[in-house]
């Protein structure tokens, strides 16, 4: 099976992404952004997802596939939300967050966890090996948290403007939100050079397929 | 989740979108071109089944070409990101994105997804 070629403004941002990755965060360094990459890499053989009927944060059934590059409850975190995410709860995210992860290194979490899903998947899907990770970037994380953010009935707060939640909701963590949406913008109608060969309803079309088979409410 | 509003401004207001095909309630193209082809690609994406997306790939190059196929890798792989931060952020329907998805909501019962312990501790 051949793969396809991949347009240099996709490769380009994708590659982008994995370097953005590898740079200190707001609550992550590079070198555990990088572990949240390949956390996420794993995800799908984990042996503990395997026999969990839902996903659960009381970390007391059994230790996720790991190399023990992050905390536990991390390793929960991103294997849930790579490998079960329509069904996770707030009692699940409550307890992530009772166990220890601060609610900013969650949402920069969620972001990476999120932006390295679709450039697999891509990378995959096109019949290419996943890329290589780039090598972490020194650094302090710089601890930013936005204060312009509001209770929008979410699990977290969100961004106080935006058109749709989902725009909203990296929000109070900056540099999380403009991860993923870099990473996102090209599958979509939101970059300004976005041309696809496709026309807009194969495009919700397949958006929409994609977002049942994930068991997305939104 | 603009499909019907997608269709009627593209194939024209009276083309009326199956809306059951995006949760496999029904089959057939969905009254979208190549619809089925994408809904099987979209799906086999989402669930990384990639030696099955291998033979789709092909497929895909032979009916829409290599950029049409490209490019709805392009967008799975982006709604496979998304759909997860949505999740794992416990947002809520906004009234605007709520507006956009009444028919599909009411149609393949999308409010199944989203169980009172979403958002009950």
């Amino acid at each position: 099976m051949t793969a396809l070629p991949v347009d240099p403004a996709t490769s380009a941002a994708h590659q982008a992404t994995l370097q953005a990755i590898a740079e200190p965060g707001g609550w992550w360094s590079g070198a555990d952004r990088l572990a949240i990459v390949r956390a996420t890499r794993t995800a799908p053989t984990c042996a503990l997802c395997a026999r969990r009927d839902k996903p659960t944060a009381t970390a007391n059934d059994g230790e996720h596939d790991n190399d023990g590059e992050l905390p536990p409850i991390a390793v929960e975190a991103v294997h849930a939300i790579r490998n079960d995410s329509g069904r996770l709860t707030r009692r699940w995210f409550d307890d992530v967050i009772d166990m220890g992860l601060l609610p900013e290194a969650y949402v920069e979490l969620v972001a990476v966890t999120a932006s390295s899903v679709i450039v697999d998947t891509f990378a995959q899907g096109m019949g290419l090996d996943m890329p290589e990770l780039p090598e972490p970037v020194g650094g302090a994380p710089t601890l930013e948290r936005s204060d312009d953010v509001e209770d929008a009935g979410a699990w977290l707060p969100l961004a106080r403007e935006g058109r749709a939640n989902i725009l909203r909701s990296l929000g109070l963590v900056p540099s999380a939100l403009k991860l993923f949406f870099g990473t996102f913008r090209r599958s979509y109608f939101m970059a300004p050079d976005s041309r696809f060969a496709l026309g807009r309803a194969q495009v919700e079309l397949v958006a929409s397929r994609v977002s049942a088979v994930n068991g997305c409410f939104y | 989740m603009a499909l019907r509003e997608s269709v009627q401004a593209s194939e024209g207001s009276d083309c009326k979108p199956d809306l059951g095909v995006v949760t496999g309630r029904a089959d057939g193209d969905a009254g979208v071109r190549h619809g089925e082809y994408l809904v099987t690609l979209a799906d086999a994406v989402a669930r990384w089944r990639w030696d099955e997306v291998a033979t789709l790939r092909e497929r895909g190059v032979d009916s829409m070409g290599s950029k049409a196929t490209r490019d709805a890798i392009l967008v799975a792989s982006g709604f496979n990101g998304i759909t997860r931060v949505a999740d794992a952020i416990g947002i809520r329907l906004d009234s605007r994105t709520a507006s956009n998805s009444v028919d599909l909501r009411a149609t393949v019962g999308i409010d199944a997804f989203a169980p009172t312990e979403k958002w009950v501790s």
